[in-house]
């Protein structure tokens, strides 16, 4: 049977320490310590496995920074008034108002939940994403550019589509503004 | 998001807590006094009493105060009387103007004090996309109360006048637009412009962001609702 290993972070012990006793109550779950910070965790996850983390929802602005938000499921532990804002950052949400067996399921669930992208996932554009970012940034549809690079107009969007999830930019304006930014084209280029 | 296990917002609002009450446990709704334009101070008084003062339908401002603070919450459209649509216009309306004279200058304001550290092309770029942003938000705004909000509040509203299609139109893009601002500026704006001005910055554009969200979705399912029932009962 598979135990899922688990990191709580909440700076409360009374609630840390309540919520380890109610996961560690079920046989697939293993908690592996607790943090104050999800920065901890960070350094953890790069030498050590980790399933899921369980999380005070009043430390969700630190999931603005962190690079395992769609690495690993995050679970709000919700124990006062949250803003909405902070609560949709997280993978799900427990409430300790939640019965044991409840907490249970869904921390098991956000484990099994299939994750947006690897850790280790590179950002990096390869050189032909370069160019056709290029190429998107001076207002080239997806058939000139699949001419201008002799490559197929599926080819063009399959580059499209890595340059979106790896920039995190979606529209056209913002790829332009991006390609500026990083010194792709230049003033004259626009 | 999944799995969520909590119970509803709405339930906790009554007509007797004090407003006072309600502000303190979720200040974000004093963006909605504002709106409302509520006189402070307002004393120790119920929602109720602030309500009558104020001249609102104490229904529909516990409603939207429930959908500001749980984005989740969906109002009940069998319980929606069809008298509270001139107030869900009037609150639609005055929104519209807090983004326009409140929100979007102030976000602007922050974003010249960034650019200001960055080179002419850098700045002239951001500056660009970040008023074509505007420019849009404000010309789906004006587009919004030409062909829904005045036909209906001039009782001019035959099948076909108020043209329902049109809140479910941009608010992707308008999101999209708001990430794609956020993740140029944290992750990609040249070295120079202070950490504390990109992360004040980012509150205001993450606040823009949950906030049209928000009015999305009154439109969608406070809004909407009513204007069908208005037009079924013409």
């Amino acid at each position: 049977m598979k135990r899922y290993r688990v990191a709580i972070v909440e700076r409360s012990e009374l609630i840390a320490e309540g919520i380890r006793a109610i996961l560690e109550y079920s046989a697939s779950i293993s908690i592996i310590g607790r943090y104050d910070n999800l920065g901890d965790v960070e350094a953890l996850v790069q030498s050590d496995s980790v399933d899921a983390i369980v999380m005070s929802s009043t430390l969700g602005h630190q999931l603005e920074t962190s690079s395992l938000v769609g690495a690993l499921p995050i679970v709000a532990l919700q124990w006062c008034a949250t803003e909405e804002s902070l609560l949709r950052r997280f993978s799900s949400i427990v409430s300790i108002y939640n019965s044991g067996e409840e907490i249970i399921k869904a921390v098991c669930d956000a484990c099994e939940q299939p994750q947006e992208h690897n850790y280790n996932d590179s950002h990096e554009l390869s050189e032909r994403e370069r160019d056709v970012l290029i190429l998107v940034a001076r207002g080239m549809t997806n058939k000139e550019i699949a001419v201008e690079l002799n490559i197929s107009p599926h080819t063009v969007m399959s580059h499209r589509k890595n340059i979106v999830h790896k920039t995190g930019i979606r529209s056209v304006a913002g790829l332009t503004v991006y390609a500026v930014l990083n010194k792709l084209i230049d003033s004259e280029q626009l | 998001m999944n799995n969520i296990i909590k119970p509803s917002y709405f339930a906790m609002l009554s007509r007797e807590m004090k407003l006072f009450e309600l502000v303190e446990a979720s200040p974000s709704l004093l963006s909605i006094l504002t709106r409302l334009d509520i006189r402070l101070p307002f004393g120790d008084i119920s929602i109720r009493e602030m309500c009558q003062r104020e001249h609102l339908d104490v229904e529909l401002f516990i409603t939207l105060c429930a959908m500001h603070v749980d984005t989740n919450y969906r109002p009940d459209t069998t319980k929606l009387k069809s008298d509270m649509l001139g107030g869900v216009i009037g609150y639609l309306r005055a929104s519209h103007r807090y983004y326009a004279e409140h929100m979007l200058p102030h976000t602007s304001a922050h974003l010249e004090r960034i650019l200001a550290h960055c080179d002419e092309l850098s700045s002239s770029v951001l500056r660009r996309f970040y008023d074509d942003y505007t420019h849009y938000i404000v010309k789906h705004f004006s587009e919004e109360e030409n062909a829904i909000f005045t036909p209906i509040e001039n009782h001019d509203c035959g099948a076909g006048r108020a043209d329902c299609s049109l809140f479910d139109m941009p608010h992707a893009d308008i999101d999209d637009r708001s990430n794609d601002i956020a993740s140029l500026i944290f992750k990609n704006l040249p070295e120079g412009a202070p950490t504390s001005l990109r992360c004040a910055m980012l509150e205001h554009i993450y606040a823009l962001r949950d906030d049209l969200r928000r009015h999305s979705n009154v439109e969608a399912y406070l809004l909407k609702p009513l204007v069908e029932k208005y037009i079924n009962r013409k």
